[in-house]
């Protein structure tokens, strides 16, 4: 099974997006949730995800406190801020620039 | 409002770093168990599962690290780790340690002792209202011509004026003089202060007539009044009058130049005094209106000073009075003294670092190899020069720490030293500016003296450092070399500090072998004054005096005379002189001579010699012929090519009928005024003979074989067997008097050399450290020299001559360095030219002997080197 790499600068909006749709997520779930949606093309570096969501704590985007899984373990939940969901409009906007500039590029005769 | 919210959050991550580190531990458990359940469902066994987990987590280590990067304290903790290792490199190395802060404790801590100082006095504002108001008349004024500025010069908001005189105190257990303020309404009001109890002497009752009242000092209301807190109200009597105590100063005040315990109107003690205008008596201080420049006040003065010579020709001809700054005023004669030695300390800490950084650049090689090694397993250079420098700025905070300690002790010595005119010096104390002066000090010399050795080392060449045990490598003869330029300016500096004081100690001794005009040695002085109430006559203070002199002629072994004013006693006396005979000069500008009466065999007891004519003999007295003897000066003055005996001559203003004076003899001149300064022309008159009344006070000089503590209590026998009622004021020896007054030039003379050696010393450690290195590193080709048949002496000689290079540029660039900075301290200097030869000369061969010793040491050791056990090192 072949995976892709995760577009450099779009893992805050990947997070971003994730925690949006589905409210409070520990960081399994989070990893988790993306490599389903994504039909297990976009594969999460833990090594990537847990110093993203530290750096999107720093800026306020998002908020972590203590609660348990379903299977009664203690796991931190990642929760978005108003700041967040500002900062997520803010991504989306910029990455379909550049996805439509991109296109634009390739289907250009 | 956002950048705040995120300095609070990192703050507080930062606050509770375990808690961070224990929540992301657990974070990433969780998500591996996760995972691993998550393969265990796929089919795996429970050990593929773990592995397979593990591998697809990664490096849990490296996560946590960049966690921790996202937060931004990666520096902090790296620099707690740096400390925390730099500080156990410092304790694996004791002698280096101690050496270094040792080092640069020395000179941070003389450093810090000046600036104490120099924050004491120069900088820290004066204790009274809105200083940087206040202005000094530079001339002392009378009360007519201070009332003028009052109303005439709108520069100022307020102004007033003080005069101390001595009056005798009476009611205590003893006669008492105390010192007491004749001050005006505005005097108080200038300055600023509040009473502590009651109130100020008010401009209604500052009139001639008015009621006598005093306010007084707190140092009085202690210890006269009882620390009394309705004292207010009481009455004190002050030569024989009655006052009512209306005011108590807090215990803070003083006023600015002057000592006094009581303060009273002029107007209402000394009518008389007050109304004069041509007695200019009073010290007078002016606060500035906010707004104006001391130059706009300058110019409204001196267009007063304009109206006044026209309206009174007779009494203020010749006004030109000066405004200067109250601060400048009082620190203007210790500021080139201080800034000197604050620049001659701050000489030595470049000394003391320069050998600081010598040391470091030694260490930095011998560590060289870890460092190697350490960048060769992936260190960045940024990083492993940081090592380095948190070493050398722990070690100088060190240094710092430990300056403190010898500041304060350094500082108290100086307290203990001070000359008079560094009074406000006892208020001196290592407060916030100084702690900060010490903490930015030694973080900078830490730093900037650090990095050059940091840098160099960290020139990490791997494969040349650990080819070779670190020995002729380029980055250790760069090293080499910088450490020679370090030593070369060590000893350029050191020179420029040896003759800064060679030069003070030259003029001082210079100072020292003046010759006064009398002979000190053995004579003790004794200052009173006789009450106004029952002295008040002048045949009764003659009777006084020729009864005190006959009683101590009963004494047995002492020589006892009487005069006005001492040499170096502080007070002068001037009247002006006509000669007779002379065409008549205008009115106001004849010229002013010093006057002195005496009585008994002053010249005798002083050993003045007598040049000419004949000493005052005891048929000079009341109604007799007047008498005077001039002193030299007067001859050089005014009778270049006559002989003054038998002139006459009389003070010009005297009301009546000129009261001539014939000049029976010539004295030689004594230096009234302070051993640096010119005398002036003086005459002696007897006191029998004088028609001042004012001249009531007188002192004692007494020469005596031996003068024991009992001789004082003697005198003061005498004294008070004639007259209970009169206190006897100042008993000094008049030794002493000579050393108060060069106490300043001595004091510039030991600071400045106390720091020259502390720099030599410095100097020679550096030279010293730099030959032994060479030594060290040459030991291998002088093992082969030696081995070729090169004699002891050619091995003493090679290295002697490398030492002596060192020296001579050192010594070159000093001089070139002292011939531009002793210009500064010109002022500092009494009868020495700041280039001179002697001095210069002196100095250097006196350095370049030290240096050459310290080479000497190590050279004797490369002349041992058995080239066995040298070559054996490859």
């Amino acid at each position: 099974m072949h995976r892709d790499e995760i577009p450099p600068g779009t893992l805050y909006l990947l997070i971003l997006r994730t925690l949006a749709r589905s409210g409070e997520m520990h960081g399994y779930e989070i990893a988790h949730s993306i490599q389903q949606i994504s039909e297990n093309v976009l594969q999460v570096e833990e090594g990537s995800l847990y110093p993203a969501l530290q750096r999107m704590l720093t800026k306020g985007w998002v908020t972590a406190k203590w609660g348990t899984t379903a299977g009664n373990r203690r796991a931190r939940y990642y929760q978005l801020t108003p700041a967040g969901r500002k900062q997520l409009g803010v991504e989306m906007s910029q990455f379909e620039r550049v996805i439509g500039a991109i296109t634009r590029v390739i289907e250009a005769v | 409002m956002d950048w705040l919210r995120e300095l609070a959050k990192r703050l507080s991550m930062l606050m509770h770093r375990r808690q961070f580190d224990d929540d992301l531990e657990e974070e990433v458990r969780l998500h591996l168990e996760l995972l691993q359940e998550e393969r265990f469902e796929s089919g795996m066994t429970a050990n593929e599962a773990r592995a397979a987990a593990r591998r697809r987590f990664g490096n849990a280590t490296y996560l946590k690290e960049e966690s921790r990067i996202a937060w931004g304290w990666e520096w902090f903790e790296n620099l707690g780790q740096d400390v925390r290792y730099a500080a156990r490199m410092l304790r694996k190395n004791p002698g280096f340690t101690a050496v270094a802060i040792l080092t640069l404790a020395l000179g941070i801590g003389a450093n810090t002792a000046i600036f104490s100082v120099m924050n004491g006095v120069l900088l820290s504002p004066l204790p009274y209202k809105n200083p940087k108001q206040l202005v000094v008349l530079k001339e002392n004024d009378s009360l007519p011509n201070v009332m003028d500025i009052q109303r005439q010069v709108r520069a100022f908001s307020q102004g007033g004026g003080i005069n101390v005189e001595p009056m005798d105190y009476t009611g205590g257990t003893e006669p008492l003089q105390v010192h007491v303020g004749h001050i005006d309404a505005g005097f108080f009001e200038t300055i600023g202060v509040q009473p502590m109890l009651g109130r100020f002497i008010s401009p209604e009752e500052d009139v001639q007539g008015g009621p006598r009242l005093a306010m007084v000092s707190n140092h009085f209301w202690q210890n006269y009044l009882g620390s009394d807190p309705h004292a207010v109200g009481t009455t004190i009597h002050l030569d024989g009058h009655s006052y009512t105590v209306i005011g108590v100063m807090p215990a803070s005040f003083s006023p600015p130049v002057e000592h006094a315990d009581v303060f009273v109107s002029l107007w209402v003690d000394d009518p008389g005094g007050a109304a004069e205008r041509d007695l200019h008596f009073m010290h007078t201080y002016w606060r500035l209106k906010a707004g104006v420049t001391l130059a706009q006040a300058q110019a409204e003065v001196a267009a007063l000073d304009r109206r006044l010579a026209e309206q009174y020709p007779a009494e203020e001809k010749e006004r030109k009075s000066q405004l200067v700054p109250l601060h400048e005023w009082l620190v203007g004669d210790v500021r080139p003294a201080l800034l000197v030695l604050f620049g001659a300390v701050g000489l030595v800490l470049l000394i003391a670092c320069a050998n600081f950084a010598s040391l470091l650049m030694v260490r930095a090689f011998a560590g060289r190899q870890e460092l190697v090694i350490r960048a060769a397993l992936g260190a960045r250079r940024g990083r492993l020069i940081r090592k380095t420098l948190t070493e050398s700025t722990l070690l100088s905070v060190l240094g710092g720490a430990a300056g403190l300690l010898f500041a304060k002790w350094g500082t108290s010595m100086l307290v203990a030293l001070r000359p008079e005119q560094l009074e406000r010096l006892s208020g001196t104390n290592v407060d916030t500016r100084v702690l900060l002066f010490v903490l930015v000090v030694s973080v900078l010399s830490g730093i900037v003296f650090g990095i050059a050795p940091a840098w160099i080392a960290a020139r990490a060449d791997a494969a040349e450092a650990l080819k070779e045990s670190g020995r002729n490598t380029t980055a250790s003869k760069m090293g080499h070399r910088i450490r020679k330029i370090l030593v070369i300016s060590e000893l350029a500096v050191a020179l420029v500090l040896l003759i800064g004081a060679g030069l003070l100690i030259k003029g001082f001794s210079r100072l020292r072998s003046i010759n006064p005009g009398f002979n000190s040695s053995g004579v003790i002085t004794m200052y009173f004054q006789l009450p106004k109430t029952r002295y008040e006559e002048i045949p009764k203070q003659t009777q006084f005096r020729r009864e005190l002199l006959t009683r101590m002629d009963s004494v047995p072994g002492v020589q006892v005379a009487m005069v006005s004013d001492i040499p170096l006693g502080g007070n002068y006396v001037g009247h002006r002189l006509v000669i007779d005979g002379r065409p008549p000069v205008a009115v106001g500008s004849e010229p002013l001579v010093q006057t002195l009466s005496v009585m008994g065999d002053y010249f005798h007891v002083m050993q003045i010699p007598l040049r000419a004519g004949r000493e005052f003999i005891p048929s000079d007295r009341e109604g007799q012929p007047l008498v005077a003897i001039v002193n030299e000066e007067i001859v050089r003055e005014f009778f270049p090519r006559e002989d003054p005996i038998g002139v006459r001559i009389c003070w010009a203003g005297d009301l009546g009928p000129p009261r001539w004076m014939t000049v029976i003899g010539v004295v030689a001149d004594v230096k009234h005024s302070g051993l640096n300064q010119p005398t002036d022309p003086a005459v002696y008159t007897p006191f029998s003979q004088s028609d001042e009344r004012w001249r009531r006070f007188m002192t004692l000089v007494i020469r005596a074989r031996d003068a024991s503590p009992g001789l004082v209590a003697e005198v003061k026998k005498q004294i008070w067997s004639l007259d209970a009622q009169i206190p006897v004021g100042d008993v000094h020896a008049m030794d002493e008097l000579i050393a108060v007054s060069v106490a300043q030039q001595r004091f510039n003379m030991l600071l400045l050399g106390l720091f020259a050696a502390l720099a030599l010393i410095l100097a020679a450690v550096g030279i010293y450290g730099t030959m032994a290195y060479t030594v060290n590193q040459r030991t291998h080709e002088i093992g082969i020299r030696t081995a070729l048949g090169a004699h002891r002496r050619d091995v003493l000689r090679l290295i002697m001559r490398d030492g002596a290079k060192i020296a001579l540029f050192g010594i070159a660039s000093g001089i070139a360095g002292a011939l531009a900075l002793t210009r500064l301290m010109a002022s500092l200097l009494f009868d020495v030219k700041p280039t001179d030869p002697a001095t210069f000369a002196g100095v250097a061969i006196l350095l370049a002997l030290v240096a050459l010793a310290a080479c000497y040491i190590p050279a004797r050791r490369a002349m041992r080197v058995d080239p066995m056990v040298a070559l054996r090192y490859e």
